[in-house]
């Protein structure tokens, strides 16, 4: 969730590929995205991996459009309830969708980055109590307990399947710490454990 | 570091509840004994029936050998426990319960349920005022942002649940947040 230079989150969310929409003419380049052009011509399309988009757009040389998890259809969806959508679902595996949208987020003008912080601060809000809910719920039911709540199609499984890597960290943590409690509060009754 | 992830966020209730043995607690020794050092302080004397001082480890170890009776402290009460509880169902506030209330009421009900009245009751309204009390901290939850969050009177042991996620849920929001004027540093 940082930008440090070690952090494995940065390093995948930086393989994600972004679409960039190249202003001039650069030669000898056309196998950068993947065709059999020689050259890129100018005002082509390419998805270029976000590490090496960083150089293309900060030289002036393309300009990159948001991707599409993060797209007009997504933010709506959000807005109207932060908990229906399925995060994951719009990221390929292994990356997260904050974490995404955070280095799309240092990519962007000040306008249009603010207003995506905002996006992903207000999802991250929307959706924080449910997965804490969930977490102590699951911490709860112990070890064997598992889809006690409700069907496989419900919408807190469905909820939980589309949580994004961050959340599922969350979720572990809150789930860990609650068990040790429950743990502790359940043991020892009568001073057994206590020994002389 | 080589703890495990789970460790690394915060001390485990046990260890808490190690911390919380230090606090002192009164008790009727039913057995003499001389004033005693100890690496955390001197404790006693010891003179049946006169009530003493000693740390709660202490009194633990005697009570378990049947040498002595605790006095359960004030607040270990049905009275103020349940105005504890009206307070904690009608305020928007947490009750003030002494900080490390969790550990030491049930140490105590586990090895000394004879010297507390009607335990039952008291177990019962301890078990309330936990539940009363998490309900809020996760209002707290919705209140989270990446500056500071405050509710006061929580005490150790529920501090200590929530911290791993709140302080992760934290660190988050302060990546996801932009100020406009940081445009200047990129």
């Amino acid at each position: 969730m940082d930008n440090d230079y070690f952090s494995i989150d940065a390093i995948l969310a930086e393989n994600q590929k972004i679409q960039c929409k190249f202003k001039q003419r650069i030669p000898e380049m056309g196998h950068l995205g993947g065709g059999s052009e020689r050259d890129i011509t100018a005002l082509s399309k390419r998805q270029i991996p976000i590490w090496l988009a960083y150089i293309i757009v900060y030289s002036d040389w393309a300009d990159f459009d948001i991707p599409q998890p993060f797209s007009n259809k997504v933010r709506n969806a959000l807005r109207a309830e932060p908990r229906s959508v399925r995060l994951s679902n719009l990221v390929g595996a292994g990356t997260g969708w904050y974490v995404f949208g955070k280095t799309i987020m240092d990519m962007l003008g000040d306008e249009q980055g603010v207003e995506m912080s905002e996006m992903l601060v207000a999802t991250f809000k929307g959706r924080l109590v449910d997965v804490i809910d969930q977490a102590q719920h699951f911490a709860a039911l112990g070890p064997v307990g598992g889809g006690g709540s409700g069907g496989v199609d419900s919408a807190p499984q469905m909820f939980r399947e589309g949580l994004d890597t961050t959340e599922r960290e969350l979720f572990v943590s809150a789930q860990e710490s609650s068990r040790r409690m429950r743990k502790w509060y359940e043991e020892g009754n009568g001073g057994t454990k206590r020994v002389l | 570091m080589s703890l495990p992830q789970s460790l690394r966020s915060s001390v485990t209730p046990p260890e808490l509840e190690l911390v919380a043995s230090q606090q002192l607690i009164e008790i009727i020794p039913l057995i003499a004994m001389e004033k005693t050092a100890f690496i955390s302080g001197a404790f006693g004397p010891l003179q049946p029936p006169r009530k003493t001082k000693i740390p709660l480890w202490m009194a633990i170890n005697l009570k378990l050998k049947k040498k002595c009776h605790i006095v359960a402290p004030e607040w270990l009460a049905v009275e103020f426990l349940q105005s504890c509880l009206d307070e904690e169902l009608n305020q928007p506030g947490f009750s003030m319960l002494p900080f490390r209330y969790a550990e030491v009421s049930k140490v105590l009900l586990d090895i000394a349920p004879d010297d507390i009245q009607s335990t039952d009751k008291i177990r019962s309204l301890l078990k309330d005022l936990r539940e009363a009390r998490q309900a809020k901290s996760r209002e707290g939850l919705d209140q989270l942002n990446r500056g500071e969050l405050s509710l006061s009177n929580l005490c150790s042991l529920e501090i200590n649940e929530i911290r791993p996620f709140f302080v992760h849920a934290m660190g988050i929001l302060t990546h996801l947040h932009r100020d406009a004027s940081t445009e200047d540093q990129l």
